[in-house]
């Protein structure tokens, strides 16, 4: 809020405004300054609770237009030199649970490591709070001919592989439940990365630290790569 | 009767040679360069950004072509011809207008092949600080990583530009100017850099854009 100076002359300052108090008759302004002092008590108020979770707050704000800059405001994801997956619709639960193992480096990714690690545990509730109402349509764009393979194995699991049915944990709609996470119109590519490195990314944090994560550990080595993308395909259409 | 024969064997040498000179058809000079044909294009675009599509540093910053993703260059000459992005102190590209859908395609796939080497020019004090930003953003400030979008090495993909070797004060230009110059009127491809180029600070920008004046 105080670096408005350093800012570009032309852009707008997103800070809150204040209003200059005018002089007026004797009674009018006194009753101005009445207001105006209980206004300014409810502001100081509001400021003096660290990181308020209050969806006008400035600093949320922020980091919600900090977080689209990449994920989109919508939430939609978006397919940058790596795939940025989709935040919409996200169980809060699951949501919490990754920014925090992004900070813990249970999860290791470059750069979220660096974004998680500057969120305070009240900003991480409402960012999650925010991405879980949003709900725009998936990016799409896989092949669609892989569909109806991957609505299978999403249905029915491999048996023969050892993989169970995807439904189970994620809903027969892949909307997720708690910790686990929605699937539905996640991105093409991204489902497909995360499922092929699952060992690289999850689960860093060794033995002592255990981590919720491991459960996918089998199902993702059980699965082959035309299965992933299959699956994969199928989940990036769905809403 | 043998002077006016050896006088009309040499007349008809040199006019032979002369012209046996005008059947070459793509010759290099601007002259023989049929209107219109890709070669008088890329010729015209490169008066101005450089035989290599390299850039140039002329009163306004003219912005390096070679190497650019064939999909963002076609994206913005079409914002161009559409106006939805502003010939900002670039009177000429006003006048794309004329360029064929099959012309920019081919413009395109020329430019992008191209590779010379980075003009440079920019501040070396600020590079450190602009790879810093380019790598990993700058997360308090709610200054996302660049090369998310950008690649590790600056080189784009699909309808996201190369930024690598551009020139910088070009990119401080586009940079500081985003919403003088794109999405004019109707949303565009382009709204995806408007918060973030919102949220960089002059010296920010300036960092970066001395950092991806170097890269090859």
């Amino acid at each position: 809020m105080e670096a408005a100076s350093s800012r570009h002359p032309i852009w707008k300052d997103h800070s809150p405004s204040r209003a200059p108090t005018e002089a007026g008759g004797l009674k009018v302004s006194a009753s101005k300054l009445t207001l105006q002092t209980a206004l300014l008590a409810v502001c100081l108020a509001a400021a003096g609770r660290a990181e308020a979770t209050n969806a006008s707050d400035p600093a949320l704000h922020a980091k919600i237009q900090y977080c689209t800059d990449c994920h989109q405001p919508s939430g939609q994801g978006y397919l940058g030199a790596t795939p940025i997956p989709r935040l919409a619709g996200q169980q809060s639960e699951y949501f919490k649970n990754q920014l925090q193992a992004f900070i813990d480096r249970r999860r290791v990714n470059f750069f979220m490591f660096k974004v998680a690690h500057s969120l305070s545990p009240e900003m991480l509730t409402a960012l999650a709070d925010h991405f879980k109402d949003l709900n725009p349509k998936p990016l799409g764009g896989a092949p669609a001919e892989l569909v109806e393979a991957g609505k299978k194995i999403f249905a029915e699991g491999v048996p023969a592989a050892n993989v169970p049915s995807c439904s189970t944990c994620h809903g027969p709609e892949a909307k997720g439940n708690g910790q686990f996470p929605r699937l539905a119109g996640q991105l093409y590519p991204y489902i497909i990365k995360v499922l092929t490195n699952w060992d690289k990314e999850r689960g860093q944090g060794g033995p002592e630290h255990p981590d919720t994560s491991a459960i996918m550990k089998p199902i993702a080595h059980n699965l082959n790569e035309s299965q992933i993308e299959a699956v994969a395909a199928y989940l990036s259409d769905l809403e | 009767m043998k002077v006016a024969n050896s006088y009309l064997a040499l007349a008809a040498a040199i006019l032979a040679i002369v012209f046996s000179g005008s059947g070459h058809a793509g010759g290099t000079s601007a002259r023989y360069l049929a209107r219109g044909s890709l070669q008088a294009k890329i010729q015209y675009c490169s008066d101005c950004h450089g035989i290599s599509g390299g850039g140039y540093l002329g009163y306004f910053p003219i912005p390096r072509l070679a190497g650019q993703t064939t999909e963002y260059f076609e994206n913005q000459l079409r914002a161009f011809v559409e106006r939805r992005r502003e010939a900002y102190a670039a009177m000429p590209m006003s006048k794309v207008h004329g360029l064929s859908p099959g012309l920019q395609t081919a413009l395109a796939a020329h430019f992008s092949q191209l590779n010379p080497a980075p003009l440079g020019e920019a501040p070396k004090r600020l590079r450190e600080t602009g790879k810093d930003i380019y790598e990993q953003g700058i997360p308090d400030d709610n200054v996302p990583a660049c090369q998310v979008c950008h690649g590790s090495e600056a080189s784009g993909t699909r309808g996201i530009p190369r930024l690598a070797g551009q020139l910088y004060p070009y990119t401080v230009k586009e940079l500081m100017n985003w919403d003088r110059e794109r999405g004019q009127g109707v949303a565009d491809t382009s709204a995806v850099m408007r918060p973030i180029a919102h949220s960089l600070t002059k010296s920010q920008v300036e960092a970066v854009a001395a950092y991806l004046s170097d890269l090859e």
